[in-house]
């Protein structure tokens, strides 16, 4: 829309300018970081003109960071791999269950069906501190602590009430004629989900999939309490960079570029996806 | 108030400029509205007409010309600046209040004191037939009864300019056409000036004082009814314009013994002694040679001396009979306003009398003749 | 055997009754017209006949067959929407060959199949198409041929003219029938406008509230309407009522309008003294000269010219409002005074209380009359 003066179209810019370095600051300032020694990251002033090196990343891949005076032992690869075995299992599980029920609260009408959904979404709502204490003790009875298993049942608390409320919003916008269409055509229900639903609400479960799966990235508290060293995503790992003898600045920067490539890479490939689905026939004469 | 109220100069939308694509929805298109005046955007689906309308209220940009208001530029101009009022077609209801707060909040700029609040809500109650459902909220009314309580927050508003989008097309045919008449009339009672966007030709008949027809993003003819009716400036808006739509055949011209010969096809012909036509539209056929032939349903005579036709349906509407028939290779209709005893497969004859044909160029479309006159 | 059996259908939604005991029989082959204001309950009709909305009471019967538990799969039912409910995410094509997709035909039959509705209902150069690329009337055609595609017994269209513009729906109306009567098929046709109604039924259902008001031929609603709220929906413009309450002298019945003596059908002679509503509609009310017998005086107020005809409005010295409606080119009177003549003979007659139409009875009991 461009009914803007002159003056707003500058203001605009200038407040425009303001927000994206603001928000991109961080980012581009971690990534400069990612590439200096400890040394140059500390001196004063800062200054952007520095060596660039890799020696953060190789210590990172290798597991072995050198700080002052110690080498320290880490398993960064690990907590990687665990990041992603942890993330794809624990939103396929939820998009294998959370798609159909999403379906099931959006078409059917059943006694209950509000109370059921709303008693899902709250799940988001209660602090997760508040479950985590008896949930860790049940694990460690019934053996579930310090298994992927586990991890991944909690983390449906994350995943599965998100992707529940949004596939159900895309769904409910899908008009039920365009189903009763095609099983009046002669399908059966199952095949009209199959055929149409899902097709058809496909770019919300993608949206509602790579949200849940930014989530679960990131989660840090679940994975803290309930596993350990060998079973921890990134979030918790890096926490093994802050040792006795000073805090590796350097490689915690290579760390955090490294655990968010995945999602940020993700996230911009949907995105155009998600954009074009979203924008089919928004052209009206 | 008279004069010159609303003017577009040569105004375009383009959708994906600078893309591979780029779509003009609206072309070049020249109209004014003088004050006081009802003006229907009349076409289908996709033609420009609900483009224009956004255009003018400010929720599309312009991409290329000028809107001038009460001769006030207002392109640039937020929706809010620009003192226009508009009705949507998806009724756009503020749902937390109630229908008689949704009028009223159009009056909430206009800072009115309650006893005249309330006084114009209960005139537009009343207009719309909503005094019962006032107090309710949108989320329990019906498609046509949310449609009113729009339109009646657009008309309560004391706009320079009123924007209906297809402001009864959820209306039940009945009611549709008794608030025509009641709009129509509140329209010119109030001096408002009222631009309508529909695809119905009856709406835009009984609500408008000039209809423009568009086309592709083109303004096709911008023009009174009966002109529409009477002289359609070409084949598109000759055949959009009419119900049943006009009959058209593609024919030759030519001119032997003193008598115009029209040869259509599949071996039909018309003749007509040359002084049925006037001198000047008769050279202007014979100039041309092909042409297109058009004929509305209600002009066209059984006359069993006629050129021979075959019944293919005869539909009986209470008032009046649509009967089609094969000839000339396509369909033709005609209008009887007795009820017609013919039967599918019976043969007829049909004629024209000469003051009743529509000629157009059969290339371009352009209307050439309308009976005596040239277009 | 019937095509379409309903036997005391019921559907109440949050205890209103949307439908209320219906029941009406079409039989093969015929096309039944549905109509009603909106909210009268039609398109739940429908949707009970195709499966997808569940009846609280009632029989369904397809071809005799009791289908009242089977889901819409398996009742092999066409039916197209209003709003088209095409598939948005397959081309025209896979739209029109669902039906055949359901049986698993082999690709050659199901290619043929397609191609043989598509052409049919000449949308054969955009098989290939989106329906978001196809034109209004495309995808009209789109849905329809979806519907035909299966062959199907029963054919239920839900106003699938109501979107598109008046030319396309002007000659879907006039090549409707002949492609339902090509298939074969029975079909109820829903529909809110009753030019639709009346070109396109074998006999029309009035649907008012849930319950069917009258079901009959196009001429039977038309000439001998069961209530006076039927009367006023086919017509347009509406029929003109007026309050009247019949006497009688020693030519027959009459009432009296502004007056004069407008003789009423023979067969009225019960009527006589009843509180009544005389309809009269526009076609059948002339302008005459004064001197004409029985011609009232009016005052004509405003003309529109539609595009068949000429609808005048003209207020009688009583204050009464009459529409007239003349063929477009006749000539009629200008605005002012003006005197018209009404066949009332052929004029309609309602109970003002009730509303029901007060049929005149056989000549046969009118001459045991005269004889008495």
């Amino acid at each position: 829309m461009d009914h803007a003066s002159p003056l707003e179209r500058i203001l605009r810019g200038v407040a425009l300018t303001v927000v994206v370095v603001f928000f991109m600051f961080p980012l581009v300032w971690i990534l400069l970081m990612s590439f200096q020694t400890n040394e140059t990251i500390l001196r004063s002033p800062p200054s952007l003109v520095f060596q660039p090196t890799l020696d953060n990343y190789r210590a990172l891949l290798g597991g072995r960071l050198v700080g002052a005076g110690s080498t320290l032992q880490v398993s960064y690869v690990q907590n990687l791999m665990n990041s992603v075995i942890l993330s794809v299992s624990s939103v396929s599980l939820a998009l294998l269950l959370g798609v159909p029920a999403a379906y099931a609260f959006a078409r059917f009408r059943f006694r209950g069906s509000e109370d059921i959904a709303f008693t899902l979404l709250s799940f988001r709502f209660a602090p997760p501190l508040l479950v985590l204490l008896p949930l860790a003790l049940y694990f460690q009875q019934i053996g579930l602590a310090n298994t992927y298993i586990g991890l991944i049942w909690v983390y449906q608390l994350i995943v599965l009430p998100l992707i529940l409320w949004i596939v159900r919003g895309y769904f409910e916008d899908i008009s039920p004629d365009v189903e009763y269409a095609y099983r009046l055509a002669g399908h059966s229900w199952f095949a009209a989900f199959r055929k149409i639903a899902l097709p058809l609400a496909g770019p919300g479960i993608a949206a509602a999939g790579l949200l849940a799966f930014i989530f679960a990235w990131n989660n840090f508290v679940f994975a803290l309490v309930l596993a350990s060293a060998d079973k921890q995503p990134v979030t918790v790992g890096a926490l093994a960079f802050i040792t006795a003898s000073g805090i590796q600045f350097g490689q915690i920067a290579a760390a955090i570029v490294l655990s968010n490539a995945p999602t940020l890479l993700l996230a911009l490939y949907a995105q155009r996806h998600l954009v074009e689905g979203l924008s089919l026939g928004a052209v009206k004469g | 108030m008279t004069g010159q109220a609303l003017d577009l100069d040569r105004v375009s939308k383009i959708y994906g400029a600078g893309g591979a694509k780029p779509v003009r929805a609206v072309d070049r298109l020249d109209m004014d509205v003088r004050a006081g005046e009802i003006v229907a955007l009349l076409g289908s689906s996709g033609c420009g007409k609900t483009s224009t309308l956004r255009m003018i209220a400010g929720f599309e940009a312009v991409s290329e010309g000028s809107i001038r208001l009460g001769g006030r530029e207002i392109h640039r101009l937020a929706p809010a600046k620009r003192g226009v009022a508009m009705a949507f077609e998806g009724y756009s209801l503020y749902p937390p209040l109630t229908v008689r707060e949704n009028i009223a909040f159009a009056l909430k700029a206009e800072k009115a004191s309650p006893a005249e609040v309330d006084r114009r809500v209960a005139e537009i109650a009343d207009l719309l037939d909503i005094g019962p459902i006032l107090d309710r909220y949108p989320s329990g009314l019906s498609g046509g009864q949310q449609q009113r309580a729009s339109l009646g927050r657009a008309l309560i508003r004391r706009a320079a300019l009123h924007l209906l989008d297809e402001p009864m097309g959820q209306l039940e045919p009945q009611l549709r056409t008794l608030l025509r008449g009641r709009i129509k009339f509140f329209v010119k009672e109030h001096g408002l000036t009222a631009i309508l966007v529909t695809h119905d030709q009856t709406e835009a008949n009984a609500l408008a004082d000039r209809i423009a027809v568009m086309e592709g993003g083109r303004l096709q003819q911008f023009d009174t009814p009966a002109a529409l009716r009477d002289r359609p400036a070409n084949m598109f808006t000759g055949t959009f314009i009419g119900e049943p739509p006009m009959n058209v055949f593609p024919a030759s011209a030519a001119l032997s013994d003193g008598r115009l010969r029209l040869s259509l096809p599949e071996e039909t012909a018309l003749d007509y002694p040359q002084a049925a036509f006037a001198p000047e539209v008769r050279e202007a056929i014979l100039r041309r040679g092909r042409v297109t032939l058009g004929v509305r349903p209600h002009a066209v005579r059984l006359d069993p001396a006629g050129a021979p036709a075959v019944v293919l349906a005869n539909q009986w509407l209470g008032d009046q009979t649509h009967v089609a028939a094969r000839f000339a290779g396509g369909v033709l209709v005609t209008v009887e306003h007795e009820r017609a005893r013919v039967a599918e497969g019976d043969g007829v004859g049909v004629a024209f009398a000469p003051e009743d044909l529509h000629v157009f160029d059969a290339e371009t479309g352009d209307a050439i003749s309308h009976g005596r006159l040239l277009a | 055997m019937a095509g379409i059996d309903l036997d005391n259908v019921t559907k109440r939604f949050k205890g209103t009754a949307a439908l209320d005991g219906v029941s009406l029989t079409v039989p093969e082959g015929e096309t039944l017209a549905l109509f009603g204001p909106s909210g009268s309950g039609k398109t739940v009709l429908l949707r009970v006949i195709a499966g997808v909305v569940q009846p609280d009471a009632g029989r369904v019967r397809l071809g005799g067959r009791d289908v009242t538990e089977e889901p819409p799969e398996d009742r092999g039912v066409g039916m197209a929407f209003q709003n088209f409910a095409l598939f948005p995410h397959m081309s025209a094509f896979d739209n029109i060959a669902a039906p055949l997709t359901a049986r698993r035909d082999a690709p050659s039959v199901l290619k043929a199949g397609v191609e043989r509705v598509a052409k049919l209902l000449k949308i054969d150069h955009v098989l290939g198409q989106a329906p978001r690329q196809l034109s209004n009337g495309q995808k009209q055609r789109t849905a329809l041929a979806r519907a035909m595609a299966g062959q199907p017994k029963v054919l239920l269209l839900d106003d699938p003219l109501r979107n598109v513009d008046a030319k396309l729906r002007f000659e879907m109306r006039l090549e409707l029938p002949r492609l339902l009567a090509r298939e074969g098929v029975t079909a109820i046709y829903v529909t809110q406008d009753y030019r639709e109604a009346m070109a396109l039924g074998k006999r029309i259902a009035v649907l008012f509230e849930g319950r069917i008001a009258q079901i009959a031929t196009p001429d039977e609603i038309y000439h001998a309407p069961a209530t006076l709220a039927i009367a006023k929906l086919f017509g347009d413009p509406a029929i003109n009522v007026l309050d009247v309450t019949p006497e009688r002298d020693a030519h027959g019945p009459f009432a009296r309008l502004s007056d004069r003596r407008a003789p009423l059908d023979p067969g009225l002679a019960h009527a006589v003294g009843r509180a009544c509503v005389l309809g009269v509609r526009p076609e059948a009310i002339r302008f005459v000269d004064a001197e004409a017998p029985g011609a009232v005086p009016v005052t004509v107020e405003a003309e529109t010219p539609l595009n068949e005809k000429t609808v005048t409005l003209a207020v009688t010295r009583r204050g009464r409002e009459l529409l007239i409606s003349r063929p477009a080119g006749a000539p009629g009177p200008a605005t002012g005074p003006a005197h018209v003549a009404v066949d009332s003979v052929h004029a309609l007659l309602f109970d003002r209380e009730t509303g029901a139409r007060i049929a005149p009875e056989p000549p046969g009991g009118a001459i045991r009359g005269a004889a008495a």
